[in-house]
């Protein structure tokens, strides 16, 4: 009896460490654009809808870094349209902007940062798809568009419609 | 002591209160295109016997639920982003009111107000700058699509400043109005990027305006723009080519067109902040042109005309 409690806890520790670099992977994966976000709809007021695909060893760290990829492509990227869906250009579309609120991004996006205010999975279903060694995860989201807009116009990251006037 | 205080604190909220640029003001208005596609042109007589068809916005707004739908949709999201509009309904009725108000009004001596014809024909809806929506549905056997245009303009310029459009998937059972209010939704933040790609241009290049310089006949002045009146025998036209060139941003202005009576600069930047920090429009620039050259060696009268935000007739000779 000890010895399988032994057994399972020696496993659960050698797993953790594995968890937790597929997680500093998928980190480094968003920081570095390397995910794909494309319009899944047209949201409705206030939202977009998007569908983005994320990447990782592990099909569960993909999905949920999926969330903080779709307000981190509403943010930087914008996403193509097409289909009667509508392209729509990122809220910061400044050159240089990500790195001069480099300390900003890095509390926002962090594990249970502010990012997660602004996102919501739209239904329980995913796509899973295995690439080589890793896993290809899609899941829909909402980002709540406006109130992220008007939280980075408050932070200074982009300057409001009326500001300066 | 407090009250030394208490004046600077006032005097610094007015000088924060100044130096913030003048907005522009927007206002959406359905295109001629839509107009004329959908009936509601009215026909006028240009004066020269012949007729002319003109956008009727008031019938429009009136009978039209759709447009009415799209324009109060447009400006709820503009009212969200911080940058309420116009409105193109209150406008009309304001210059209706004005009219009416303006045929009654009599001194107590029984004197009516003064209005020139150039009054009259000011009061038109109007704002610096115009948003233009067009849509047209398609019908395909049960299946509806929308194509819809949004259009931002520069009263003044006449440039456009973009704008955004596209088609919407095709639909069964969705009726115009929800069609046209998803589409002004989704394509709000695509104009909105558009707009403010042309406010950060004016911030950092200055208000582009227009200027047009003209010559009152045979005024007491004597002069017209050819006329030497230069410390060393230059044109009068020179003079203000010089004027230009030292007070708008970096030497920007285009001048489209000349005579001995008539210039006209387009493309003018006029800095957005005058030297004490005060907002500057185009009527304040005029100012500046009108200060120069009434003071010696000119001595000059100037008269001059606003025509909003972003044009200014400057007319020279008399007042």
């Amino acid at each position: 009896m000890k010895r399988n409690i032994l057994l399972l806890a020696l496993a659960v520790l050698m797993a953790m460490p594995s968890f937790a670099g597929a997680k500093k992977k998928a980190e480094k994966d968003t920081e570095h654009f390397r995910y794909e976000i494309e319009c899944a709809g047209n949201g409705t007021q206030g939202t977009y809808l998007v569908k983005v695909w994320s990447y990782s060893k592990r099909a569960k760290v993909a999905a949920e870094q999926c969330m903080k990829n779709a307000v981190h492509g509403v943010i930087f990227k914008g996403y193509t349209g097409g289909n009667g869906c509508v392209a729509q250009k990122p809220l910061a579309n400044r050159p240089g902007v990500e790195m001069e609120y480099e300390e900003f991004f890095k509390l926002f996006f962090s594990d249970n940062g502010e990012y997660y205010k602004y996102v919501s999975l739209t239904g329980a279903t995913q796509d899973v798809v295995k690439v080589g060694k890793e896993y290809k995860v899609g899941i829909i989201v909402s980002v709540q568009k406006d109130e992220l807009r008007k939280a980075l116009e408050q932070a200074g990251v982009i300057r409001g419609l009326g500001s300066g006037f | 002591m407090k009250k030394y205080l208490f004046i600077a604190a006032m005097l610094t909220m007015s000088l924060a209160v100044f130096s913030q640029a003048k907005k522009p003001t927007l206002m959406v208005m359905p295109s001629d295109a839509w107009c004329y596609q959908n009936g509601y042109m009215k026909i006028i007589p240009d004066g020269e016997g012949h007729e002319a068809q003109i956008p009727d916005y008031e019938e429009a707004l009136r009978t039209s639920m759709d447009l009415k739908l799209a324009i109060a949709k447009i400006n709820d999201l503009m009212a969200e982003r911080g940058f309420p509009l116009k409105d193109l309904e209150q406008q009309v009725k304001l210059i209706r009111q004005q009219t009416a108000e303006q045929n009654l009004v009599t001194s107590k001596s029984g004197n009516e107000m003064a209005e020139s014809p150039v009054d009259n024909l000011l009061r038109v809806a109007k704002a610096d700058i115009i948003i233009e929506l067009t849509w047209d549905i398609k019908e395909q056997g049960p299946k509806r699509t929308l194509s819809y245009i949004l259009e931002g303009k520069d009263s003044y310029t006449g440039k456009s400043i973009g704008g955004s459009n596209g088609t919407s998937s095709p639909s069964f059972s969705a009726d115009v109005s929800v069609l046209l209010e998803e589409a002004v939704v989704a394509h709000i933040d695509n104009f909105n990027s558009r707009l403010q790609a042309y406010f950060d241009d004016l911030f950092a290049n200055g208000r582009e305006v227009s200027l047009e310089i003209r010559v009152f006949a045979d005024n007491a002045a004597g002069i017209d723009l050819e006329s030497e009146v230069g410390t060393d025998g230059e044109e009068l036209a020179e003079v203000i080519d010089g004027w230009m060139a030292t007070n708008t941003v970096e030497g920007r202005f285009t001048k489209l067109g000349s005579s001995e009576n008539y210039i006209a600069y387009e493309q003018v930047r006029i800095p957005l902040y005058s030297n004490s920090g005060v907002a500057m429009d185009t009527e304040a620039f005029a100012r500046k042109l009108r200060n120069y050259l009434r003071k010696e060696p000119f001595n000059i009268p100037v008269k001059i005309m606003n025509r909003g935000l972003g044009k200014c007739i400057l007319v020279l000779g008399e007042k």
